[in-house]
């Protein structure tokens, strides 16, 4: 094939990954809502499905530009949703009872890629000078396992906080010390209500179980991203002379950083522990939304390649 | 975390007692080395650093600080008086990682003295197993003694550190149980050690860091092809030098440009830009060679010398009417605009009367109507295919005497000379509505080139190998603790109990336990049908809390 054709192949890949994603993600909810087993597990393979799409279209890419598939924003995009979708069915497999939650793990890949592919797209093409380095393999690869890993982190952070709400409002209120028939009625009432509620909500693991999910990914994320920061040093003293120089990019990084060391040990700080931790780690995927789509094309600095 | 791993021991109650000046100040500097100073402190610093991306910053863009006076004439004063358009270099972010570094420190001498302690002494007895949430049991033929031989070898070869206490030894602290001979263990004390390894190996960077700042230095330089560059403070255009860097210690040495090439892709974006220079010593020897291009530094003498940037520089000659020379060939810097690749620059001629000035605008390949994109007369093509010099002429005062842009004219004072530019290409002349000749003789190149010099850079570099060593183990090493009791259960039995308590990573010390139960139960021939194994129950919440229970 010629690199016109497998550029042509790896965008239609693309969009077939994405599509997949939305049916797999269709799948997962109508499982989260009705419970069926069995369209969790036909959303798994349409999610198997669709990852084997998406590294094809990586692959395909990386043939026709003669170079790793991750030079700019759109072929970035394209990697973020092989490393989150890659990230969700481990923990699948470690943990089936995850299963549910596809949805919310796959519908942030499908925004990333569908926005890459949307507004970011470039034709396939050659690196500007600056960026022809062996680094942009472990740098680039580095930060987009770890941020992709990082966000997932989050999503199970953000999942944690509306579970740990549920479980808070189903504790069972204490019996009336009366027992009339009116409050009998109520009763039945708000037990329905919170059965209706359930529903959906009872199938998502338990708050503790989301916390450690959280933690753990997070734990797995953190030394990459701390890697990614230091072979990003080591390229900047190679391409500019210096390893540290405060460019929106490495700002941001190390802000992430900060935000996710902080996250790191309010796990272990009483009084920050649970939510306060939790809301720590949405701020961390702010700041790696904010450093990826902001940074990239509306401040400048030398890490400006989003055209 | 230096943590206790065992249940606090009742203390008895002392007499409530006024608190002083000294409690205050201790209580004081416990809340400062404790995590939570720490977690706010990082919050902060990240706060902060937000700030110095939001705003332009002085040492990285000092251009578009200065647009930001112009754009806000206001504000800009009183920002720049809060150090914001210097926010990494400013007295309260220093203050900011300071204390965060001190808090850090404050919090590495107990810890380091907690980890001695524990190191030194041995691990604990027990206490009640029965307490304990991960639990096993199980009734074997074996005698206690070969029981406990088989734990020591199995606990052994998980490299567990082992304490032996014996029958009756021991205060009688928690419960009945208490002095029965039993076995402990420990193991992974890596993940304090290497945690605290992490937070040094903070300290070591920024070290490095400071050290490179104040003895290193920076800067740029332009080098026409064909000539010789000396590293002296004079030949710098722009020159950053760390504050106990003194110009004497620059190195001694001469750069020279041999020759400047840049290519294009197809669709004009750049390929390479590649500058070969040769290092040579003050006597004109040549120390090496080399092709330098983005990513392909040179050093030499301790000095990387990086391509940063390049542009054209046309030489122009003028003469009057006559044919006498006001201007000899003059090597012209313009200014590359990047995106176009036209180049912009200034001649001044002052010897005439009145003065001229010439602006002069370098098309590298000057395209003209079918040739560019739709609905522009004319386009510049960014190889250096049909170099044009369009040469636009005012006469009056140059005001010279001022200090004013090398690439530009300053206006105020010049009116047009002639309604029409001249267009040159490379070796031709034109005549001005004055009757002077402009002549463009030559074209050459420039290569801007970034010489550093950074000696703290093999400090940073250890400190983030040991940052990412600590790193690892920190967040996946897990604390824990095992105990072992073999006692006499009727003739021929031996009832063998084990227990365990992981400070981190619970569900996988549970499987732990079960394994090394199986060893032992393996290695003391075999179990014996007896009472239902014991397994742990959950309610176990008081020895949970005592082992969460963290400490900085």
């Amino acid at each position: 094939m010629s690199p016109g054709d497998l550029a042509t192949t790896s965008d239609t890949l693309a969009w077939l990954a994405v599509l997949s994603y939305v049916v797999a993600a269709t799948l997962f909810g109508l499982e989260f809502a009705y419970r069926p087993r069995w369209l969790g597990v036909a959303g798994l393979l349409v999610t198997v499905a669709g990852l084997a799409a998406n590294v094809g279209a990586a692959v395909t890419r990386g043939l026709a530009v003669h170079r790793v598939p991750w030079g700019n924003m759109y072929e970035f995009s394209i990697i973020v949703g092989i490393v989150t979708v890659t990230g969700f069915l481990v923990w699948v497999h470690r943990r089936p009872e995850v299963r549910p939650l596809g949805v919310f793990v796959l519908l942030p890949a499908v925004l990333a890629m569908a926005l890459g592919g949307l507004v970011f797209r470039v034709p396939a093409g050659p690196l500007v000078p600056a960026l022809n380095s062996r680094w942009i393999v472990i740098h680039v690869a580095a930060a987009i396992t770890g941020s992709s890993v990082l966000c997932l982190a989050a999503v199970f952070s953000i999942l944690y906080l509306v579970k740990e709400r549920m479980e808070r409002r189903q504790r069972p209120p204490a019996p009336p010390l009366v027992a009339g028939a009116a409050r009998t009625a109520d009763r039945v009432e708000v037990d329905q209500a919170v059965a209706r509620h359930a529903s959906i909500w009872d199938r998502v693991p338990s708050s503790d179980t989301l916390d450690h999910l959280a933690y753990r990914t997070a734990a797995f994320g953190f030394p990459i991203w701390t890697f990614a920061i230091i072979a990003g040093a080591i390229w900047a003293q190679a391409a500019w002379g210096r390893y540290w120089g405060w460019d929106p990019k490495e700002t941001w990084s190390f802000i992430s950083w900060t935000v996710f060391a902080a996250y790191l040990h309010a796990r272990a700080t009483a009084g920050w522990r649970g939510r306060r931790a939790a809301w720590l780690a949405i701020v961390g995927l702010a700041t790696l939304l904010f450093n990826f789509y902001a940074v990239n094309t509306v401040i400048v600095g030398l890490h400006s390649y989003g055209q | 975390m230096a943590v206790e791993l065992r249940p606090p021991a009742a203390r008895p109650d002392r007499p409530p007692r006024r608190p002083g000046l000294g409690d205050t100040l201790r209580l004081a500097w416990r809340e400062y080395r404790s995590m939570r100073t720490a977690l706010v402190l990082l919050v902060v610093l990240a706060a902060a650093s937000i700030l110095g991306s939001l705003f332009p910053q002085e040492g990285i863009s000092p251009q578009r600080v200065d647009q930001y006076f112009g754009d806000h004439p206001a504000l800009a004063p009183v920002l720049d008086r809060l150090g914001l358009f210097d926010v990494f270099g400013s007295a309260w972010y220093m203050a900011i990682y300071l204390a965060l570094l001190g808090a850090l420190v404050a919090c590495l001498v107990p810890r380091t003295r907690a980890l001695v302690r524990v190191l030194r002494s041995r691990p604990p007895r027990g206490g009640d197993l029965a307490r304990y949430r991960t639990r096993a049991a199980f009734d074997t033929p074996a005698s206690p003694d070969q029981v406990m031989a088989t734990a020591r070898r199995v606990l052994r070869r998980s490299r567990y550190r082992l304490a032996e206490h014996p029958e009756g030894s021991g205060e009688p602290q928690w419960g009945a149980q208490v002095g029965r001979g039993e076995l402990a263990g420990e193991k992974g004390y890596l993940r304090e050690a290497a945690s605290m390894l992490f937070h040094v190996a903070l300290l070591v960077l920024l070290v490095g860091l400071a050290y490179g700042k104040a003895y290193g230095y920076r800067g740029q330089a332009a080098i026409v092809e064909g000539e010789t560059w000396a590293n002296a403070r004079v030949g710098y255009d722009s020159f950053s030098p760390g504050r106990f860097f003194g110009p004497e210690r620059l190195a001694p040495f001469q750069l020279r440009l041999d020759d400047f090439t840049n290519s294009f892709y197809a669709n004009n974006t750049p390929r390479a830009f590649v500058s070969r220079l040769t290092a040579l010593d003050l006597d004109g020897r040549e120390l090496r060679s080399q092709r330098v291009a983005p990513n392909r530094p040179m050093t030499v003498d301790g000095v990387r010398v990086f391509q940063s940037d390049y542009g054209y520089v046309p030489v122009v000659r003028v003469q009057d009417r006559n044919g006498k020379e006001l201007l000899a060939p003059q090597e012209v810097l313009t200014l590359r605009d990047p995106a176009s690749e036209v180049s912009n620059g200034a001649v001044k001629v002052t010897r005439s009367t009145p003065q001229v000035g010439l602006q002069m605008v370098l098309f590298t390949g000057l395209r003209t109507g079918p040739d560019c994109p739709p609905g522009m007369d004319f386009c510049n093509d960014p190889r250096l295919s049909r170099p044009v010099l369009v040469v636009l002429a005012y006469q009056g005062d140059l005001q010279a005497d001022r200090a004013q842009s090398v690439f530009s004219l300053d206006h105020s004072r010049l009116r047009p000379l002639g309604d029409r530019p001249l267009l040159l290409p490379p070796g031709r002349s034109g005549r001005l509505a004055n009757g002077m000749v402009v002549s463009f003789t030559d074209l050459k190149q420039y290569s801007v080139l970034t010489l550093a010099r950074d000696p703290g850079v093999p400090v940073v570099a250890v400190g983030a190998a040991l940052l990412l060593c600590g790193l690892i183990p920190s967040l996946y090493v897990t604390r824990r603790r095992v105990w072992v009791r073999a006692v006499p259960a009727g003739p021929g039995t031996t009832r063998v109990e084990l227990a365990g308590l992981a400070l981190q990573g619970k569900p996988a010390f549970e499987g732990e336990l079960a394994r090394l139960a199986a060893q032992v139960e393996r290695g003391s021939g075999g179990r014996k049908p007896g009472p239902p194994e014991d397994r742990g129950t959950l309610n176990d919440a008081k020895d949970h809390a005592a082992a969460e229970e963290t400490r900085p």
